[in-house]
């Protein structure tokens, strides 16, 4: 059938326009394809793009001293925002609350604004459609609180459009002290420190939070989505002891002063339970500065020296090879090993000596000689090994910390341990074996204990909010170590190193207590060539117990490598030991009794607590669980109990000013490091226990940034 | 020719504002979450701002037009035409180039011009007047080749910047040739080697040959007496098969038993009476499989790896990387579909508003409907553009000379081409190809000679020249 000319052309007219028909048609299905049809996916996907669920951090839990002080802790910070876009905010509450609001921002947030300025600032934000102002930056707790109640923002997150994120900044109140010990933790990978091993207890659960991107790149979080609250981590109770660590560190850092130490390590553990009462690693930073820098006193093995001559002494004893009083020759200090010459320390003259002076002296021809003569025959030196791993020595301690290195002691007439007919005499003196000042230290705590070997440790219980949830099992006996008689011998050798006028300790012998133990001078970085040895440094140590009748605590104090004022044991290390030892004894009641012990007094308005001060509602509570009466007159957040006689108990404001020195005395650690830090203040600590006594800035002063010392009492 | 003045065009000039306001709050929308300054001159610095003042120049821009003499356009069609030539020439050695294509003469002081969209303008103009001609029209080869020569010029030209989008906005003047009579087998021919062109792209050659085969087959059939019809059953099941053969990957042996059917038949029809069918099937099977090879070749080939990811999107989605080559059409797709049936609400579309979506306010500005106003709001869009169309073709269809029929016609072709290609695009319809919408793009240029061409030809229609 043939078209006309007119049919053909309104044929061609219908066809372009069914054609554009049949295309919106096309595009009418895919869009209802994609956004009814496969709405929700792409919904969902899309939602992806600006809804994200972000981990909330939990607050880390506390490590704490012995005695519950804090070593380290989490303070929690705000960062405030204010969404006035927020499509749940009615516009009557707006306009009525808008003034009191910039009034109430103006005056307590932000102070460069005039309240008029504050206002206008707020209106213009609202217009131009911003959903995230910032109001306060890194804002303290009690910030947060007063900012929560202010007009508008009281109606909470969408109704009030306020915006509340959570931070956390770790804290150690008392700064340097048990610094590594304690440790830190980077990310997922660096755990150093008990921060590290008890990370998964400390750390607490993420949460998770719900948030969603609002111009500009900013998230703000969702709060009515669901989300899960985190857990906060649990508490670490160690068993430092505050007062004993301030103690070890002072000794240990004014010998590092005085003898320029590479670096030095003093540890102190209590004889019966093997709890680490204090532990302190001094190096040096760049800038010259003492600081922990490493903890050598469980991560660093080195070869001992002459205090491992009480390891070589107890297997004779345990074997019965040798009595104290059982003689042998010195050599005048100078003995032969094949082609090696080992010498003593001090050029002597003595020949036949009985045992006990030989160790008294520290003579390494001595003991090595008797080690020689009883373990060196063919095939007897796997017997002196036995005796070491029956002393514990040849494996670690397992304190809860990481990179602990085990012993290296060698395998008995081992090629590829490169044993050799000097080994044994070598080794008898501490040398051709590495071993860790703890590992030391707990063999010789063992001889402390009547030969009672016990774990040492770190980590007493953990704890949340102040109750105990798990418990380390304390004073882990591993067993004994050896005889009862060859322990006793070996104590007896110990208290000669002190008490005989050849001991090599006997110089800082105390008159009022008695102490034991053995000095070390060892060789670092040695040579042995062919007829004499180069050294390139001393190791310098003490390792021992006190008081020697009822031992409470054993000691090690190592430095390495002193460039100044000596290199000896004896001179460098022992005094650091003295040191702690004096200091414990005088400080630690029990140890020492007291003389004219009084029976409290009980007057009335004295047993009322006074001057205490802190947090309104912590004192409240505490009042009210201890069912005494008070009156309350405090208006702030910030309180101070009064008692005035005879029996009455104010409780007054304790006025807390934004830009001044807060007055913290009377107030507990916690509260004073978190008034005086959000006061923009640095806070050094003297003291362990009790509350703040004195502050050295006045309270009312301009706050700019400067350190305060607090003193504790 | 009649002097009387019959007035605008209502209908059109309000589809034309109701379109601009849309577009001008689309991209006021867009920028609304990262905040608007108070100050009015600093309002003009932002994209709506902008904007704002280039619809106000195109406002002046159709008074202005509205104001010359209708016969002016057809008088001197051919001078803009030279003239947006030698534009896209200059352009090219003058031009400013941004985003790798060579397409802006840059006045500075953020002043831009793309003569590519004056060039559209200029080529409605000169093909109506090479065609309005009474002793041209469509009747001979040559006139035909000059017609088809007069948009393949600045198609070429554009091609050379390189912007494929704008160049291939000039494709749609063969719907204006099809109005005027262009043999319909042409376009049924080019519809077809197209969609083999396409196919080719991405599927191995040998399966686009044995189904243009088959295919072959079934128009042979149709053409066949009527006994032979149960054949066709036949040939259904080999398709099946064919299928399955491709997919359980037995590809070579199913081509080689579909090309032997596609002979034996061939040979048997040849020793019959149906000569000429025979021949014709079979030179379509040859120039088919060429084009699918070819396709094949030059996607492998000659194609740039992101014109390659482009048609790979498009065809095959799925396997596009999300965060890569499909991002675009992805972050696209959840603006839109995030919409659902009513949208979120003006001024509340978390995804166009967060920058979401790559080139928002200019190619991608559909978007923005789809999600704040959903597929109610993309109806609405689409009829208001189905009705300036249609109107546009009325108005194409009621004059009197042949130059503003075909003027009409040449508008909506480009309009048409617009409309499809950048929705589609937004959609995955169509490859992603960056040419604006019409009116609601940003784009000052483009709002501008788009509102000239409405503003010509609704003075033609006042006219009736």
């Amino acid at each position: 059938m043939a078209f006309n000319v007119k049919n053909e052309v309104v044929v061609r007219v219908y066809v372009v326009l069914v054609g554009i028909m049949v295309v919106a048609a096309v595009i009418l299905a895919q869009t209802f394809k994609i956004s009814v049809l496969e709405g929700q996916k792409w919904r969902s996907k899309g939602e992806a793009l600006y809804i994200k669920e972000v981990p909330m951090e939990a607050e880390r839990g506390n490590i704490l001293a012995e005695d519950g002080s804090m070593l380290a802790t989490s303070m929690p910070f705000f960062d405030i925002s204010f969404d006035p876009n927020s499509s749940a905010i009615d516009s009557t509450e707006w306009n009525r609350n808008l003034d009191s609001l910039a009034y109430c921002i103006a005056t307590f947030v932000n102070p460069e604004f005039t309240p008029g300025g504050m206002r206008d600032f707020l209106l213009e934000q609202k217009r131009k459609g911003k959903r995230f102002v910032p109001i306060a930056r890194n804002a303290t707790l009690a910030e947060k609180q007063l900012i929560e109640k202010f007009p508008l923002f009281r109606l909470g997150r969408f109704k009030g459009g306020l915006i509340i994120e959570q931070k956390y900044r770790r804290e150690r109140p008392f700064g340097l002290l048990a610094n590594r010990t304690i440790g830190y933790v980077q990310g997922d990978t660096i755990k150093v420190g008990l921060e590290g091993y008890y990370d998964e207890v400390l750390k607490g659960e993420e949460g998770t939070q719900l948030m969603y991107k609002v111009g500009g790149g900013s998230w703000i979080p969702l709060e009515n989505l669901s989300k899960i609250q985190p857990d906060p981590g649990k508490d670490l109770l160690t068993t430092i002891d505050v007062n004993l660590q301030d103690i070890t560190e002072n000794a240990l850092a004014k010998a590092m002063m005085k003898h320029k130490a590479e670096y030095g390590v003093a540890i102190l553990m209590e004889v019966k339970t093997g709890a680490i009462r204090a532990i302190s690693n001094l190096g040096w930073t760049k800038k010259g500065q003492l600081w922990e820098t490493y903890n050598y006193a469980i991560g660093a093995a080195t070869e001992p020296g002459s205090t491992f001559k009480l390891a070589s002494m107890l297997a004779l004893l345990e074997d019965g090879y040798v009595d104290l009083q059982d003689s042998v020759d010195l050599e005048q200090g100078r003995t032969l090993y094949f082609d090696a010459e080992l010498q003593d320390a001090y050029p002597h003259a003595y020949n036949n000596v009985t045992v006990k002076q030989a160790f008294e002296m520290s003579s390494n021809v001595g003991v090595s000689k008797l080690i020689q003569h009883f373990y060196g025959e063919r095939n007897k030196a796997d017997k002196y090994i036995a005796r070491l791993k029956d002393f514990f020595l040849d494996r670690p301690t397992g304190i809860g910390i990481l990179g602990e290195p085990e012993p290296y002691i060698k395998t008995p007439y081992s090629a590829e341990d490169g044993w050799s007919g000097t080994t044994l005499p070598w080794m008898s003196i501490g040398y051709e074996l590495t071993i860790t000042p703890l590992q030391l230290l707990s063999f010789y705590n063992a001889v402390a204990n009547d030969g009672v070997y016990v774990k040492p440790f770190l980590a007493e219980e953990v704890q949340r909010y102040g109750e105990t949830i798990r418990r380390f099992p304390v004073k882990q006996v591993k067993g004994r170590i050896a005889g009862k008689e060859a322990i006793r011998k070996a104590q007896q050798l110990l208290e000669g190193v002190v008490e005989s006028p050849w001991g090599t300790a006997h110089k800082l012998r105390s008159g009022w207590y008695r102490f034991a133990g053995k000095t070390g001078t060892a060789q670092v970085g040695y040579q042995r060539l062919e007829n004499k040895t180069r050294i390139k440094g001393y190791q310098a140590s003490f390792a021992g117990y006190f008081p020697a009748e009822d031992p409470v605590y054993s000691c090690i104090v190592l430095l390495s490598k002193p460039r100044e004022g000596g290199f000896y044991g004896g001179q460098v290390a022992l005094p650091v030991f003295r040191e702690i030892a004096d200091k414990a004894m005088v400080t630690k009641e029990g140890l020492y009794p007291v003389v004219n012990a009084e029976t409290e007094s009980r007057l009335p308005s004295s047993a009322l607590p006074t001057n205490d001060a802190g947090w309104n509602e912590d004192l409240k509570r505490v009042m009210r669980e201890l069912k005494m009466p008070y009156h309350y007159l405090s208006k702030g957040q910030w309180g101070v109990l009064k008692a005035s006689p005879p029996d009455s108990l104010k409780l007054i404001s304790r006025t807390v000013k934004d830009n001044l020195v807060p007055n913290v005395v009377g107030m507990g650690l916690r509260d004073a490091i978190f008034l005086l830090e959000n006061s923009g203040l640095k806070v050094r600590i003297n003291g362990q226990v009790g509350k703040v006594r004195e502050q050295s800035v006045r309270p009312g002063t301009r706050a700019r940034g400067q350190t305060v010392y607090i003193r504790l009492g | 020719m009649t002097v009387r003045d019959r007035g605008i065009d209502w209908m059109t000039f309000s589809l034309y504002l109701a379109l601009v306001a849309i577009g001008w709050a689309m991209i006021y929308t867009v920028g609304y979450k990262s905040g608007y300054p108070d100050n009015f001159l600093d309002f003009l610095e932002t994209s709506a701002g902008k904007q704002l003042i280039w619809v106000g120049i195109s406002m002046a821009g159709f008074f202005i037009t509205w104001s010359l003499d209708a016969v002016f356009w057809r008088n001197f069609a051919n001078i803009i035409y030279t003239a947006s030539l030698v534009l896209l020439v200059l352009v090219l050695i003058f031009g400013k180039t941004i985003k790798g294509a060579t397409s802006w003469f840059d006045f500075g002081g953020g002043v831009t011009f793309q003569p590519s969209e004056f060039a559209k303008f200029g080529t409605a103009l000169a093909l109506s007047s090479y065609l309005g001609n009474y002793s041209r029209g469509l009747k001979s080869l040559k006139h035909r080749l000059y017609a088809i020569a007069f948009f393949l010029a600045p198609l070429l030209l554009i091609l050379l910047q390189p912007d494929t989008g704008s160049s291939l906005v000039f494709l749609g003047f063969f719907i204006v040739l099809y109005r005027e009579g262009f043999p319909g087998w042409v376009f049924v021919a080019g519809f077809l080697l197209g969609a083999i062109l396409v196919a080719g792209l991405v599927n191995p050659p040998l399966v686009v040959v044995t189904i243009i085969a088959l295919a072959g087959l079934a128009v042979y059939f149709r053409n066949m007496p009527n006994r032979h019809r149960w054949w066709t059953l036949a040939l259904i099941a080999l398709c099946i098969a064919a299928f399955y053969g491709f997919k359980l990957g037995y590809g070579r042996y199913t081509s080689i038993g579909a090309g032997v059917a596609l002979l034996g038949f061939f040979l048997y029809h040849w020793a019959g009476k149906q000569r000429d069918m025979a021949v014709l099937v079979f030179l379509s099977f040859i120039i088919g499989s060429s084009v699918a090879f070819f396709a094949n070749f030059a996607f492998n080939n000659v194609f740039a790896p992101h014109q390659q990811e482009r048609i790979l999107v498009w065809l095959k989605p799925n396997e596009a990387d999300p965060q890569g080559a499909a991002y675009n059409l992805n972050h696209s797709k959840m603006a839109i579909g995030s919409g659902g049936l009513v949208g979120k609400g003006y001024l509340k579309g978390n995804l166009t508003q967060g920058n979401f979506v790559p080139e928002q306010i200019t190619d991608f500005i559909f978007c923005a409907i789809g999600e704040e106003q959903g597929f109610l709001g993309v109806m609405v869009v689409i009829t208001l553009y189905i009705l300036l169309l249609g109107r546009i073709l009325i108005i194409g269809e009621r004059q009197r000379s042949d130059f503003a029929r075909l003027y009409a016609y040449g508008v909506a072709s480009i309009l048409f081409v617009h409309f499809f290609v950048n929705i589609g695009m937004t959609m995955g319809l169509v490859p992603t190809i960056g040419i604006p919408l019409p009116f609601l793009s940003k784009g000052g240029s483009s709002l501008l000679i788009f509102t000239v061409m409405i503003a010509v030809l609704l003075k033609m229609d006042a006219r009736r020249i």
